[in-house]
């Protein structure tokens, strides 16, 4: 079982900052989903509350549940929730920078045995060679992709069941973003992974996943699935292209049309 | 030049060294994992040294100083989980004051439990005769070097050295650079970042215990006392010096300092009556003129 269900989650930061008001979802045991959303809405937010991560921030769970595999999991501490199975890649790009390439998988398999890191570690340097060259490299000096490489290598190198991969695209070239999306198709499809996909880049999102949250100013405004979603004429417009014409205040005022809360 | 008292001078500033880089490596080991200037390192020399000297009542002084260093590492833990830990995350001046407040508590509480006399190692009174460890002092061709020096060698060199490989090689070393770099990242990796934490505190908290014991005992007296405190200051010269935030840099920079306060002892002080004292402040000073991230400081990275 590696499912994972939130309800009606409220979270505050700093004890006044409601950030989440009130959002469900669910990811069931190995579907991909796709949460959905402008900066602001709240999708890191919840990153940090499924990982645990919330008191990092100065946050906390106001109201709501979390469950991860049947187990509640709202107030559960870090490692806590990755032991359930359940690794996050934040978003930043959050690698060891001063580390080398092969340090760094190997903070990340530092509960494996050495046969079976060893293991592991064979199979991301051939999913990955580019990796593999440069494993003596400190991973601050890896290109924006690498680094994205590293991160999924270090997660799998925790045996997850869930991941929850906060945008990956970020910064990355279409053709880049179009590669990270296939190995995460891939490595779903290869270890039954569960995967909720944080990103603002609907396109390369929509491709690898099977259901679509879409989130404004820390509520769900949209679910559906990747089809309906595309099928959407708001959320193709908001995602896809709906240029607006007419400069800041024309652009403000269709915003405020198309709020969708 | 006299060639035996060079070489005598050498070992001497070596054995010091040793000392200062073992004490300056738990030091930046507890920068490097939790950001915080320990401003208490002396005091955890003080406490290291008075635990070594209560357990050389009972036992000879080298079973009493393997036995003080697990009490010195759960009193690190302690201090860092009692202490520390809370305040991690809060504003820096905040952290300061607060190490600063915890070197005067620990100060006060070691007076109370061992009261203002000076002890002797392994007597209760320092007019009784102090249960010595081996003696390991030789005389070779001119070169003398007293028994301190010798276990100064043997036990602190070696220790800093191993502490630098482990730093480098082993698993913790690797999880406690991981977490030194983002506590945040390494929890979401399911690394136990407090537990790393703790035990770099606790670690540091072992290698002040090693320094104080040994340099309570060459401070005057025999055994430890509050002059301590003062000469436990040593550590930030040979911390800045190393880089701050490099264990390797803090153990070559400690043997450096050592050396040259030798020499100066040597050459210097009967020119300039106390400049032995001043000398490590002043390399400091000009290091970080032409170096300011120390001799081996972590240059920061930038993607541009």
């Amino acid at each position: 079982m590696a499912e994972i269900n939130v309800e009606n989650l409220k979270v505050v930061y700093r004890g006044v900052i409601l950030a989440l008001q009130g959002v469900s979802m669910r990811a069931a045991t190995g579907e991909a989903i796709a949460l959905l959303g402008p900066n602001g809405a709240g999708k890191s937010t919840l990153v940090r509350a499924m990982s645990g991560l919330l008191p990092q921030y100065d946050g906390r769970v106001l109201d709501g549940k979390i469950v991860i595999n049947g187990q509640e999991a709202n107030h559960l501490p870090a490692l806590k929730v990755a032991s359930l199975g359940l690794t996050a890649i934040l978003e930043g790009r959050p690698i060891f920078r001063y580390l080398t390439v092969t340090e760094n998988l190997r903070a990340a398999a530092h509960k494996l045995s050495s046969q079976r890191q060893k293991e592991l570690t064979d199979e991301i340097f051939t999913r990955f060679p580019r990796l593999y060259e440069r494993r003596f490299e400190q991973g601050g000096y890896l290109s924006g992709g690498e680094q994205q490489m590293l991160l999924l290598g270090m997660a799998l190198l925790t045996e997850p069941k869930i991941l929850v991969v906060d945008e990956p695209s970020l910064g990355l070239s279409p053709k880049l973003t179009e590669e990270v999306m296939r190995v995460l198709n891939e490595l779903r499809r290869d270890k039954g992974l569960t995967l909720v996909l944080v990103e603002q880049n609907a396109r390369a999102a929509f491709s690898i996943v099977e259901r679509v949250y879409v989130m404004e100013q820390g509520r769900v405004v949209f679910e559906g699935t990747a089809q309906e979603a595309q099928a959407d004429a708001d959320v193709m417009e908001f995602y896809l292209g709906g240029a607006v014409a007419g400069g800041f205040s024309e652009a403000k005022r269709y915003r405020r049309r198309k709020r969708w809360v | 030049m006299d060639f035996a008292l060079v070489v005598q001078t050498i070992l001497n500033g070596l054995a010091n060294g040793a000392l200062y880089a073992v004490i300056a490596a738990g030091f930046v080991l507890v920068y490097r994992a939790t950001s915080v200037v320990n401003f208490a390192i002396a005091e955890f020399m003080l406490i290291g040294a008075y635990l070594t000297y209560t357990m050389s009542l009972f036992f000879p002084l080298l079973v009493a100083l393997l036995l003080a260093l697990p009490l010195a590492f759960a009193f690190g833990v302690l201090v860092e989980r009692g202490f520390v830990r809370p305040l991690l995350g809060r504003n820096v001046v905040a952290v300061i004051m607060a190490t600063i407040g915890l070197a005067a508590t620990l100060d006060g509480t070691a007076l109370i439990l061992w009261g203002p006399d000076q002890k002797a190692m392994g007597a209760a009174d320092i007019s009784q005769l102090p249960k010595e460890m081996p003696n390991l002092a030789f005389s070779m061709g001119g070169v003398f070097l007293s028994s301190k020096a010798v276990w100064s060698l043997i036990l602190a060199l070696p220790l800093a050295i191993l502490l630098v490989t482990l730093l480098k090689y082993s698993r913790y070393g690797v999880l406690l650079r991981a977490v030194s770099e983002s506590e945040t990242a390494a929890l979401a990796m399911g690394i136990n970042a407090p537990r790393v934490v703790a035990v770099a505190w606790g670690i540091s908290a072992m290698m002040a215990a090693i320094g104080g014991a040994f340099l309570a005992g060459a401070a005057g007296g025999g055994g430890p006392g509050h002059h301590l405190v003062l000469l436990g200051l040593i550590v930030f010269p040979v911390a800045i010096l190393g880089g701050f935030d490099s264990v390797p840099g803090a153990v070559v920079a400690g043997l450096l300092i050592g050396l040259v306060e030798a020499f100066s002892q040597l050459y210097l002080e009967s020119l300039l009556p106390g400049i032995t004292q001043a000398i490590p402040f002043l390399i400091v000073l000009l290091v970080l003129l032409f170096r300011p991230y120390g001799l081996f400081g972590q240059h920061r990275i930038e993607r541009v």
